[in-house]
């Protein structure tokens, strides 16, 4: 009986110092793992590229998931985004509809779960390029010409099936979100305290000037007005009695 | 030249000429789907696929995002799900050629040679810029097609056809509804000479009743019917959301982002101001103004009157899109044969409105793409848009000469 017992305390102690090392190698990963964020393309269609640089042998049953805030200036695509399923392999789930036609002060931002890889292995180097959309915003009146949206770098968010006490990678958060990108069930991930500060990114869209517009609207009637009255005399001169 | 336009349009050779030429870009613009970044298909053809999927899944087509349409178009394409992806393409290239008969079919019925017709037609048929637009998947040849059926039965006095086609072109996009006025005044009892001799108020109650008479009746009381059915059919299938997407929005659409209409900026800048009622009516009332009059001034020439009050429609619009230019483009073949202009001066026009275009084009094309401030450049090229259309109809109006013209000369 003493000998079972022995194998037994050696087991259990075998067990929880593989835990302990899941669990180790997860914090190290949060710890070390830079996230930077850069913004390609002009105008009011962009990509915001999103790179996550893990430790080069990434073991195995880790699982990354980006959470990324966007503010109400831009917006995503949903009909893009599904589209464009079959040439990522990255996949997006979204917390809830998006508007593609309403200017931004009168919507508001939104939250977006990127999952690398869902269906494999986590690579080193997680690279997610997401098409963006500027948002109409109010025009200016003290003369500026663009507006700033700006945007910060996403969560980094790991879980391990291998490391069950999540609580003990203190001094960073567990918090919850969906395990998968399906939204079938939510899972505890472990987040950074601290955020690094990677410089957030920024999108400069233009906006219409809005000290100009008695001109605008001046002109506007005046050329409709004058056509409408040429259009009309002609149309009454040669009209077919 | 001369020999091969003949050859080119001869009857059999022309129409399936231009399918065979539609259904090739069909399969290439499958193609370039498959194997291009750029997409040949148009978005809207993807928001009716996707509407017609949630048909198919028993649920409201207006559950797809942007599906500003009748629910009788996601219908029609639920073919789309259980067949084939191509089957509404196909649709919209039949319906296309279809137009294109039927527009022969006026003109022959208007009094022109089969060859002269023929050539016209041609205009529509072996267009690069309709075969695109059908083969892109857009379902604006279907109302082309009923635009023309109710033109040819209006034509052809068949009346009760004309009144069915009217009252579903009604349904399927609110356009149309402008027509009413001079079909009204085309269907009412024609004054006699005596009448005309009343005085004031009599004269004036003498045009209201004219307005009562059996074909304007039957007319109004088949498409109001139709109309009327379809709306509380769907209304009963989809309830509030149908009538909001369909018709309301487009009633009130303001879109604020940048398209040709003149009124862009305007309403743009004065979104959320509290004068934003008043202009959008300020807007409202110089394309009103000039749907009377044109009414008034051609309802005898019904195809020429369409056509002006499509283009008036779509030119002084708060919004303006290029796929709305199909709306009076199907219609501008009926009119060719009666204007007096020559080649040189046709052409000149065409380029014009093209260079209009054009001008647009570039400094949205840096707003969008290349996020300049060119506000103020789209701006002004949209009011000269505005001119240019105002020319052109002014040169068409100009120079068009009505059948009983030729008529009265030949008697002469």
């Amino acid at each position: 009986i003493k000998q079972i017992n022995h194998t037994c305390i050696i087991t259990v102690i075998m067990k929880r110092s593989n835990n302990e090392d899941h669990c180790g190698l997860l914090k190290q990963l949060l710890e070390s793992s830079p996230v930077s964020v850069e913004i390609n393309k002009k105008g009011f269609h962009r990509e915001l590229v999103t790179t996550v640089e893990l430790i080069p042998d990434v073991p195995s049953g880790v699982r990354v998931l980006l959470v990324q805030r966007w503010p109400r200036g831009v917006y995503l695509d949903p009909y893009q985004l599904a589209s464009l399923s079959d040439q990522r392999d990255w996949q997006i789930l979204l917390d809830s509809g998006i508007d593609l036609e309403v200017p931004a002060h009168k919507t508001s931002g939104f939250v977006t779960y990127v999952y690398p890889t869902p269906d494999g292995p986590t690579p080193s180097l997680v690279k997610v390029t997401i098409p963006v959309h500027g948002r109409y915003h109010e025009p200016s009146f003290d003369g500026k010409t663009f507006t700033s949206v700006d945007i910060e770098p996403p969560e980094l968010l790991l879980r391990t099936e291998k490391c069950a006490q999540l609580n003990n990678l203190e001094p960073h958060i567990v918090v919850d979100a969906p395990c998968t990108p399906d939204n079938s069930s939510t899972c505890p991930w472990v987040k950074l305290l601290h955020q690094q500060e990677q410089g957030s990114g920024g999108f400069q869209f233009p906006v219409g000037d809005g000290s100009l517009v008695t001109p605008v609207c001046g002109g506007t009637l005046l050329v409709t007005m004058i056509c409408c009255v040429a259009l009309s005399k002609y149309m009454w001169e040669h009209r077919i009695i | 030249m001369e020999r091969l336009i003949t050859k080119l349009t001869e009857k059999q050779v022309l129409f399936t000429a231009s399918f065979a030429v539609r259904l090739a870009l069909v399969a290439y613009g499958d193609h370039q789907d498959r194997t291009m970044v750029v997409k040949y298909t148009d978005i809207d053809y993807h928001v009716f696929t996707d509407a017609a999927r949630f048909i198919t899944e028993g649920e409201s087509p207006y559950n797809r995002s942007t599906y500003r349409y009748t629910p009788l178009l996601a219908w029609m394409l639920t073919p789309n799900i259980y067949l084939s992806m191509v089957f509404g393409k196909i649709l919209f290239i039949v319906c296309d050629v279809l137009s294109g008969l039927l527009i022969y079919r006026i003109l022959r019925l208007r009094g022109l040679g089969s060859e002269t017709a023929r050539r016209v037609c041609s205009l529509w048929l072996l267009n690069p810029l309709t075969m695109g637009v059908s083969s892109r998947g857009n379902a604006e040849s279907i109302l082309a097609a009923l635009v023309l059926g109710t033109l040819l039965c209006m034509e052809a006095r068949h009346l009760m056809w004309a009144a069915i086609l009217y009252g579903l072109s009604v349904h399927m996009k609110i356009y149309p509804i402008t027509y009413a006025l001079p079909i009204a005044l085309t269907l009412r009892t024609p004054e006699t000479r005596s009448e005309e001799e009343r005085k004031r108020w009599r004269s004036f109650i003498g045009f209201i009743g004219s307005f009562f008479n059996r074909e304007l009746l039957l007319f109004a009381s088949v498409a109001g019917g139709v109309f009327c059915m379809l709306t509380a059919f769907f209304y009963y299938m989809y309830g509030w959301e149908f009538l909001h997407e369909t018709y309301l929005y487009h009633l009130t659409r303001r879109d604020i982002r940048h398209n040709f209409s003149p009124y862009f900026y305007m309403l743009y800048l004065t979104a959320d101001s509290r004068w934003s009622q008043w202009l959008g009516l300020a807007a409202f009332l110089p394309q009103l103004i000039l749907l009377l009059v044109a009414s008034w001034a051609f309802h005898s020439d019904l195809a020429f009157c369409c056509f002006l009050h499509t283009a008036i429609f779509v030119s002084f619009n708060k919004v303006c899109t290029s796929q709305y230019f199909l709306w009076y483009l199907c219609l501008l073949p009926l009119v060719i044969p009666h204007l007096s202009l020559s080649l040189k001066q046709g052409v000149g026009l065409l380029l014009l409105w093209f260079a209009g275009q054009g001008i647009w084009l570039c400094p949205a094309y840096f707003l969008e793409f290349e996020g300049y401030n060119t506000f103020l450049l789209i701006w002004l090229a949209g009011l000269l848009f505005m001119i240019i259309n105002s020319s052109i109809l002014i040169q068409i109006v100009a120079h068009y000469k009505p059948t009983q013209t030729a008529q009265r000369l030949k008697v002469e």
